[in-house]
């Protein structure tokens, strides 16, 4: 921004300057009307109208070097800087030393003939000139897309205010007590978000009317020709919120074309003047959003207690200290095998198994108990199926497989998780695949045209953003993030490693004309080579991502496996690993131990499942969404339901194969048949159907890494009128009433096999009275399906 | 609060203008006094309430009927029939534009193709759309233009789209608490091109409380809601009862409150409901008087249009009927286009005219939006629009010698009709032209689907801003927040 000099305040300058606008309408339309009038001398062979033309091109020059003259008094009047202005000032004085020339050689060619066609040709290039001085001369006046603005296709989006921003939550949390970091954060983006929506138009680099500017906080700070405009703490006294609370028809209303601000916007602002504008110290464009930090980190374990020896449980009991919270109490022996038969493999321990358990002694038998399950190689593998399908979009049906658009990946991915493969071998052969591995980031491949963001190299940059390192890549793929640091180009830059050819960058699905680079997500990690291969690209970018200093990668997992075995990640969504921790030295310990001993998944498990932490009393959630709560406090474990999966096993096991050997899609059993080592199939193992989608399987058309364990209307009918349970019902009462003779035996059995305790007297009671005398089928199955749908049977506790 | 969104399901539960203060207050408190009983008596839980309050635009319908003509509906052989041309072998194909004669219909000047004179006969309840164009999507593929028509939405999308009918659902809810919000009527999903049509039947984002109640067989129907295969009434009472007991007994109560043990019991208890409801007699179609169900009686369609017009009396909200979509069937005709058109016709003609009469003469009419529609039209020679030609998956010979090659076979997305009935639309009301000539493209008035989508929003009062934050984005019910009603179709 240039300073005002001298020569401006001298008032008829100014005057002068501001006729430009006026001026430039007469050799905008006299140049015009000349060339067509030559055109037209020149079809018609008309020659009397040269000395009108003549006449007009006259005018028309003379009016274009006064135009010159007078944008420059305008132009030192400080209003308009940037490229837009020196275009324009150079195109303008362009076409009047072009009409100049015109003008000399009209006069020349009456008498050479030779001379007209070159007379012509300079006519033609004025006119071209005055066309490209006016439109960057509007294009300061109006915007660059004004005209754009209103075609149906020329739609730019603008940032949009943050509809759900909670504005009551400000000003009911202000008053007690001092805004969080986040908090201030936040205010501040909508503030600035506001400005980018509606000023900056007019009060930016391109334009800087009043010679303010509201795109920069030091210029907003500043002020503009009249000074700062708004006093920090006191928006009665700020001239910016006098402006924009004016009536529509005072000139100095704010903004004066266009939508007027809402009353909730102007709240926003005044909110934040009350509060006496801050803006994040330290803070320019870049870091206003919280970006967790890249490296690996191993804080020491605290505390010298010789009670708790799991790091673990040490870095809980500092968390439970400072929230002042005292240790609940352990789970017993009962609940406890219960918990750790289904997070570790999936399926119920049996009743001879529990009373073992119980009657145990060793006081390592907890430790044991994981220990034996974690070899249960199989069994594991067929339960951490589901959970890494749905984070890696893997299914045995779904579209695009037949059309060869879509790879399974559901043999690599068996394998890896049964011999407990390294986690950086496991992502390596993700990223860098051999033809078992590589369904993952080849996307779907759709048929037809394709939004430019969906593409497979662009769906692979968003995946893997997503699944490995916890960050969101989606909203950078169609423009700048409105939510993150992300640019529209990094976005391209990280999906070109997985092209063979350079991508053009798209922006809202429109090609930009420019091309992608080529950069990992986070640079800092490596640079690629972008002359190389896409096999040799991906080696680079695997080796790059897997690497220990990338502590991001191992903090998302461990995250995730946390989430799995505790309802609830020390990072929530576990998709966004941006957020705040409820604890970083957990998280980091837990992190940068899981590297250390070689990124193994089932060492993991055994850490978190062995900890004191982990066999607390489970805590009960009111809301599905408070976990999501900024004021979230970790007390243990959170009660979660049985997964389809794990409903469809418990009760295939108990009651009746609820799918049989035949309808798997997969055997784990090289060299035998399935039938052979179970006697039905494990619901991982089966296509989705109408009973797994009722319970919660989700659709793998995308990444899906959490399930919600709401209950449905949908769900509840399948369940209470459903055919498939319906039949499996009926086929394990006719079973069961073969295999147990009385009444007494039936509810006892069932008692422990469900729930894995005996009856109590009252419910020994019940349950008699409906079976009646003797065991009828109709009866014991209706037993049957009351215990199965008891919230006892269906959560996680 | 901050920005912590859930990456799964997260809801905000308010629109723009809710926050802007634009209810009008009487309306607001009549709305949430209804949908406090509504909530109680289907046992919502009250934190839901917010979303379903006070649409700011006056509802002009209850319920929507979609009439899915699933395969695409050749326009010129049905509503909007062009110079009849009528077989003769080694004509130029290129001279064919209907394969039917036309016939006067209710509206003056307005002429239907041959088959459709029971609907024609109640043209003058409703409004007749000619101009409908539909997505460019490059290669023509069924399952894109239908996720594309449901949806609103192209696939592929970062995140799962939701169905029209779940959007409803969500935003207002069941009409009768006992009847599911969204039912989905004649799809099976063992055939053809299932898994990509999965992929639109969802609720997606929204949470799979909104998603379709699928009735594959209308005729089967009623056993969706009666107590399982081989159970009696009193079976079951007792069954429910004794999961009651059960509960009551369990020691998880100790516990207190979860979500996901109350959303069970709630649900369940709702199922309940269903199952005993008065209500749930809708589903039985063998109750309908003999005079009545032999009209609709045309095949899986007519008897899917008699079902909705009982749920609807019951107070159903969404419901979609379609006549099935089945690679190369029903209205994907890539031959006999007019061999086929005759069954086609006969199969929807007078169901529909009927269900449009019964709804009449019950007095459900004027607050029930009816649409008939589908994904693409039909045409002999173009593929795509004449703008944006695809590649051609129908080899249509220029001379046609077979009468399997007579009729319109390649996928024309340029020019497709739509009906529209009740629902505050204009009786006797034609909107838009194609051309009488090859390209039969529209002329006049083209609409899209954004600007469907929110016309039927309008008429539910739903404003047009609605969204939800998914992945911290807000996701529209029609991209980016743009489309906006075609009010010129309202009365």
């Amino acid at each position: 921004m240039t300073e005002p000099s001298i020569i401006t305040s001298f008032w008829l300058w100014q005057f002068l300057g501001r006729l430009h606008p006026l001026i430039v309408h007469f050799p905008i339309s006299l140049l015009v009307v000349a060339l067509i009038l030559e055109i037209y001398s020149w079809k018609q062979k008309d020659k009397t109208i040269q000395s009108g033309l003549y006449l007009i091109l006259l005018i028309g020059t003379f009016a274009a070097i006064i135009s010159c003259v007078f944008g420059l008094l305008l132009k030192d009047q400080d209003e308009y800087t940037s490229s837009t202005l020196t275009t324009h000032q150079w195109s303008g004085i362009s076409t009047a030393v072009l009409a100049i020339c015109t003008i000399y050689l009209f006069r020349l060619s009456r008498t050479r003939d030779h001379l007209v066609k070159v007379y012509r040709v300079f006519l033609v290039f004025s006119v071209v000139g005055v066309g490209v001085a006016g439109h960057m001369g509007a294009s300061l006046t109006h915007g660059a897309d004004y005209l754009t603005e209103v075609l149906p296709w020329g739609r730019d989006n603008p940032i949009p205010v943050n509809p759900n921003f909670d504005l009551v939550s400000f000003t009911s949390d202000a008053t007690d007590q001092p805004m969080k970091e986040s908090q201030i954060a936040a205010l501040n983006m909508e503030v600035r978000s506001i400005f980018a929506h509606n000023c900056y138009k007019c009060h930016s680099e391109e334009k800087t009317k009043g010679q303010l500017r509201l795109d920069n906080k030091d210029l907003v700070m500043r002020g503009g020709k009249h000074g700062e405009i708004f006093e920090p703490g006191h928006p009665e006294k700020s001239e910016m919120m006098r402006r924009l609370l004016l009536s529509r028809e005072d000139k100095e209303s704010m903004p004066p074309k266009g939508k007027t601000l809402s009353e909730k916007e102007i709240a926003i602002l005044e909110l934040w003047i009350k509060l006496g504008a801050p803006w994040p110290a330290g803070s320019t464009e870049k870091s206003i959003y919280r970006v967790a930090a890249l490296a690996s980190r191993k804080p020491a374990v605290p505390g010298n207690d010789s009670e708790l020896t799991n790091p673990v449980d040490r870095f809980v009991n500092a968390y439970f200290s400072e929230k002042k919270i005292s240790w609940p109490a352990v789970v017993d022996d009962r609940v406890f095998i219960r918990r750790v038969y289904l997070d570790i493999i999936g399926l119920l321990p049996s009743p001879e198994k529990i009373a073992s358990f119980i009657a145990d002694t060793n006081p390592a038998r907890r430790e044991l108990l994981v220990k034996e399950l974690l070899n249960r190689n199989d069994d594991y593998a067929q339960h951490w199926l589901s959970f890494w399908s749905d984070a890696l979009r893997n299914d045995y049906s779904g579209t695009g497989y037949i059309t060869g658009g879509r790879f399974a990946i559901t043999d690599w991915l068996y394998e890896s998780l049964k011999t407990n493969k390294p986690y950086d071998q496991f992502v390596k052969e993700l990223i860098s695949p051999d033809k078992k591995s590589e369904g993952f980031i080849r996307g779907i491949q759709w048929r037809g045209t394709v939004n430019a963001s969906q593409r497979v190299e662009m769906q692979a940059a968003q995946n893997i953003s997503q699944v490995f390192l916890g960050l969101n890549l989606k909203c950078a793929s169609c423009h700048d993030s409105f939510i993150s640091n992300l640019k529209l180009s990094d976005a391209y830059a990280f999906a070109n490693i997985f092209s063979d050819t350079t991508l053009e960058i798209n922006r809202c699905d429109k090609p930009t004309g420019k091309m992608a680079g080529t950069k990992v997500i986070f640079s800092e990690l490596g640079t690629v080579d972008s002359t190389l291969t896409v096999p040799e690209k991906l080696k680079q970018l695997a080796d790059f991502l897997t690497a220990p200093k990338n502590g991001r990668l191992y903090r998302t997992v461990v995250n995730r496996m946390w989430a799995q075995l505790m309802g609830r990640g020390i990072v929530e969504p576990v998709d966004i690993m941006d957020n705040e921790p409820w604890s970083q030295d957990l998280l980091d310990w837990l992190a940068s131990d899981f590297v250390e001993h070689n990124g193994d998944l089932k060492r993991l498990i055994f850490t978190i499942t062995t900890s004191k932490t982990y066999q607390l009393q489970s805590v009960g959630i009111k809301d599905e969404n408070d976990i999501f709560k900024a004021n979230y406090l970790f007390k243990g474990m959170h009660r979660r339901r049985l997964s389809a999966e794990q409903f469809a096993d418990a009760v295939s096991t108990i009651i009746a194969p609820v799918y049989p050997d035949t309808v798997s899609q997969f055997n784990p059993f090289k060299n035998v048949k399935l039938v052979e080592r179970q006697n039905y199939a494990r619901a991982s193992l089966v296509k989705n159907d109408v009973f797994l989608t009722a319970l919660g399987r989700p659709n793998r058309e995308n990444v899906s890494t959490s399930r919600s364990s709401q209950a449905s209307l949908l769900q509840a009918l399948e369940l209470t009128n459903g055919n498939t349970f319906n039949n499996v019902l009926h086929a394990g009462a006719n079973k069961w009433r073969e295999k147990y003779p009385n009444n007494e035996q039936i509810v006892n059995e069932l008692y422990k096999k469900c729930l894995g305790r005996s009856p109590r007297e009252a419910e020994l009671k019940n349950a008699l009275r409906v079976l009646g005398t003797s065991p009828d089928t109709e009866s014991i199955q209706d037993l049957m399906w009351a215990m199965l749908l008891l919230p006892e049977f269906q959560l996680i506790y | 609060m901050g920005y912590a969104f859930a990456s799964g399901v997260s809801i905000d539960l308010l629109t723009v203008d809710e926050m802007n203060n634009k209810w009008n207050r009487r309306k607001f408190l009549q709305k949430t006094s209804a949908a406090a009983f509504a909530a109680m008596a289907s046992g919502l839980p009250t934190s839901m309430l917010s979303s379903c309050t006070a649409p700011t635009i006056p509802a002009k319908a209850d319920t929507v009927i979609l009439l899915w003509m699933a395969g695409g509906m050749a326009h010129t052989d049905t509503f909007d029939p062009k110079k009849y041309t009528p077989f003769e072998k080694g004509m130029q194909a290129n001279s064919v534009l209907s394969t039917f004669k036309s016939l006067p219909t209710a509206l003056d000047g307005i002429h239907f193709s041959e088959g459709l004179q029971s609907i024609g006969s109640v043209m003058n309840e409703g409004t007749l759309i000619r101009s409908y164009q539909a997505a460019d999507l490059g290669f023509i593929l069924h399952s894109r233009h239908q996720y594309n028509w449901h949806t609103c939405y192209e696939p592929p999308q970062t995140v799962a789209a939701p169905h029209i009918g779940s959007w409803i659902a969500k935003q207002l809810g069941s009409k009768n608490p006992v009847i599911p919000a969204f039912i989905d009527i004649g799809q099976r999903f063992t055939v053809g091109e299932a898994e990509e049509l999965k992929a639109f039947h969802t609720a997606g984002f929204l949470g799979s409380e909104y998603g379709p109640f699928f009735i594959p067989d209308p005729s089967a129907g009623l056993d969706s809601v009666k107590p399982p295969i081989g159970m009696s009434y009193q079976r079951f009472e007792k069954r429910n009862q004794l999961y009651k007991d059960l509960i009551s007994n369990s020691p998880l109560g100790e516990f207190g409150s979860d979500y996901q043990k109350e959303s069970l019991q709630r649900t369940m208890e709702q199922a309940y409901r269903l199952l005993k409801s008065p209500e749930s007699k809708a589903f039985d179609l063998s109750l309908e008087a003999k005079e009545s169900y032999d009209i609709y009686n045309t095949g899986k369609f007519g008897l899917g249009c008699l079902l909705a017009r009982r749920l609807t009396e019951q107070g159903a909200r969404f419901i979609s009927v379609t006549t099935e979509y089945e690679p190369f069937k029903g209205w994907d005709t890539h031959e006999n286009g007019y061999t086929r058109l005759i069954e086609m016709k006969k199969q929807i003609d007078q169901p529909i005219a009927q269900l449009i009469k019964d709804l009449k003469q019950s007095g459900h009419l004027d607050r029930t939006m009816i649409i008939l529609a589908s994904e693409f039209s039909r045409d002999m020679m173009t593929e795509g629009r004449p703008e944006a030609k695809v590649k051609e998956q129908v080899d249509q010979p220029d001379i046609i010698t077979d009468i399997k090659n007579y009729g319109m076979h390649r996928h024309f997305t340029d020019g497709c009709s739509m009906l529209l009935f009740g629902g505050g639309v204009k009786k006797g009301f034609v909107y838009g032209k194609t051309a009488d000539e090859r390209p039969c493209k529209s002329i006049e008035k083209p609409i899209k689907i954004a600007q469907v989508h929110q016309s039927i929003y309008h008429a539910l009062g739903i404003p047009a801003d609605t969204h939800y934050v998914i992945e911290e984005r807000p996701f529209y019910t029609t991209p980016d927040g743009n489309g906006k009603a075609e009010l010129e179709l309202f009365a």
